[in-house]
């Protein structure tokens, strides 16, 4: 029990450690592309590429370079990460109505004090909403970390599946698909209410 | 108000990452060890883990389950792990990148003195078991034709239906080298199948001799017969622990705790022990301190 508790606790602390880093990296290259569409044809390109290989040969890649453990993982999925962070902000920044815009333009703002005070916070419920996604995705990911030395649930099921041990997978696996939802589910809830405060 | 909030979150982040990165700091009496993700090589790293903790001072940090030879071999050289267990053919030909030997005297003497010369990696003493390719028959098999060595085949071999796994008719060390070197010709075309499905297929009859590695837990399952190599065509597997030149300079002590092991677990040991782990779905903690304490060494 409490070697599934020690794996859960190390495996959320991962992940959201990862995807806070994820975020800022995400947003940042999200208004980039959105204030450079050039930029942006190319940082997407790459975040679709990187999003194609496999996990565990990016993790061996990454282990090259990082070494084994935590800071692999955490890099791996801060790589993962990427994709729908970066097309949400982008779309949410492209999508939102350029009456407003106008108005803030009108009443002298900056570039930077427009994406500031209004364009980032219209967008809020579209980013975090690709946050969720990059977020669950993680939770998943984050069990092949086992395989480059991290911790977290991987060693639980990865131990069932060699040893053909159902319950053992089960065990891993469950707590898994239990942060999954609760996550979806609370985040889901603020992603709700987030868009309900800036419609 | 939002900027507190941001600074907050800063600094939370900030203390969390701290905290990680000192708990992921070893001491400095502390060794890593690494294992393949297999059970066999996970029971041997937890068995030398288990002993090293009872014989020495040292603490024990175990990154178990690491993907394979590639990701073991490379920590190993850039000191994320300090210790794991190797087999001399893997390290021939997959890490040395040499041609294989047959004589297992000279393929450890090859290993040991190369990859302490290009690495600083040391071989210690094996553990004495060979987990390399090798034929299986029943036990109905084995006594209706008096079967000890793969040259005792030969003679009955029109008599045999032989089967394997796809891999080993692919293998430059498989198949059509194995019935060359002993000369060797099976009854009919040899099947090929999964692997998870030769052990029951020869189990209940439908081919008569397969291939196996030697500690395999199945051969216990279905309580098969391994014969000799006799022609040594097979190139040998022996497991030994390797470790960093640095490391055992320093503690030379986990030498002296390992050498206890050395010898100690043959072939049809290892087969047992990756029989609970494998088959019974034993934890390899337990079936390591069972066999320690067996050995009277915890």
């Amino acid at each position: 029990m409490t070697e599934l508790l020690h794996a859960m606790a190390e495996h959320l602390v991962i992940v959201t450690l990862s995807m806070a880093v994820a975020s800022l990296i995400g947003v940042a290259l999200g208004v980039l592309s959105y204030w450079w569409h050039r930029a942006g044809v190319v940082i997407i390109a790459l975040a679709e590429i990187i999003q194609t290989i496999p996990s565990l040969a990016l993790l061996a890649l990454l282990m090259i370079i990082f070494g084994l453990g935590d800071v692999t993982l955490a890099v791996a999925l801060i790589l993962y990460a990427q994709l729908p962070i970066i097309r949400n902000t982008t779309t949410a920044l492209n999508e939102l109505d350029s009456h407003i815009i106008d108005a803030a333009r009108g009443m002298g703002m900056s570039r930077a004090q427009r994406l500031l005070k209004v364009e980032i916070p219209l967008s809020i419920p579209m980013i975090f909403g690709g946050i969720k996604v990059a977020l669950v995705n993680s939770l998943s990911i984050a069990v092949m970390g086992v395989l480059i030395g991290s911790g977290g649930l991987g060693y639980i099921v990865y131990r069932g599946i060699q040893q053909r041990n159902m319950g053992r997978i089960l065990l891993g696996a469950i707590p898994v698909v239990c942060i999954a939802l609760l996550f979806d589910y609370l985040m889901g809830k603020v992603e709700v209410r987030l868009s309900k405060h800036t419609s | 108000m939002h900027r507190t909030l941001v600074q907050r979150a800063l600094l939370f982040i900030t203390i969390v990452a701290l905290a990680a990165f000192m708990a992921s700091c070893s001491g400095a009496n502390t060794i890593t060890i690494g294992s393949k993700d297999y059970s066999e090589n996970i029971l041997l790293a937890e068995i030398m883990a288990q002993l090293i903790e009872a014989k020495t001072d040292l603490k024990v940090n175990r990154k178990l389950n690491l993907g394979g030879t590639f990701v073991n071999f490379n920590a190993i050289q850039n000191k994320q792990i300090d210790l794991y267990p190797e087999y001399t053919g893997t390290a021939l030909t997959a890490e040395l990148k040499m041609e294989v030997i047959n004589d297992p005297a000279e393929s450890y003497r090859v290993v040991s003195e190369e990859m302490a010369r290009r690495w600083n990696i040391i071989w210690l003493e094996p553990f004495g078991f060979n987990n390399t390719y090798t034929l299986a028959v029943t036990a109905e098999v084995q006594e209706r034709y008096g079967l000890e060595t793969f040259s005792d085949v030969v003679a009955i071999a029109g008599e045999l239906v032989f089967g394997a796994e796809h891999e080993f008719f692919d293998r430059q060390d498989g198949f059509d080298g194995l019935v060359a070197h002993y000369g060797l010709t099976f009854k009919g075309e040899p099947m090929k199948l999964n692997t998870s499905l030769k052990y029951q297929a020869i189990a209940r009859g439908e081919m008569d001799i397969t291939d196996a590695f030697s500690t395999d837990g199945p051969i216990m399952q279905y309580d098969l017969r391994v014969l000799e190599d006799d022609k040594n065509f097979f190139p040998p597997y022996h497991a030994a622990p390797i470790i960093r030149g640095e490391v055992l300079e320093k503690h030379p002590e986990i030498a002296e705790a390992l050498s206890l092991l050395a010898g100690t677990i043959n072939d049809e040991t290892m087969t047992a022990l990756n029989y609970r782990v494998d088959v019974k779905g034993e934890p390899a903690e337990t079936v390591a301190s069972a066999f320690l304490s067996s050995l009277g060494l915890i």
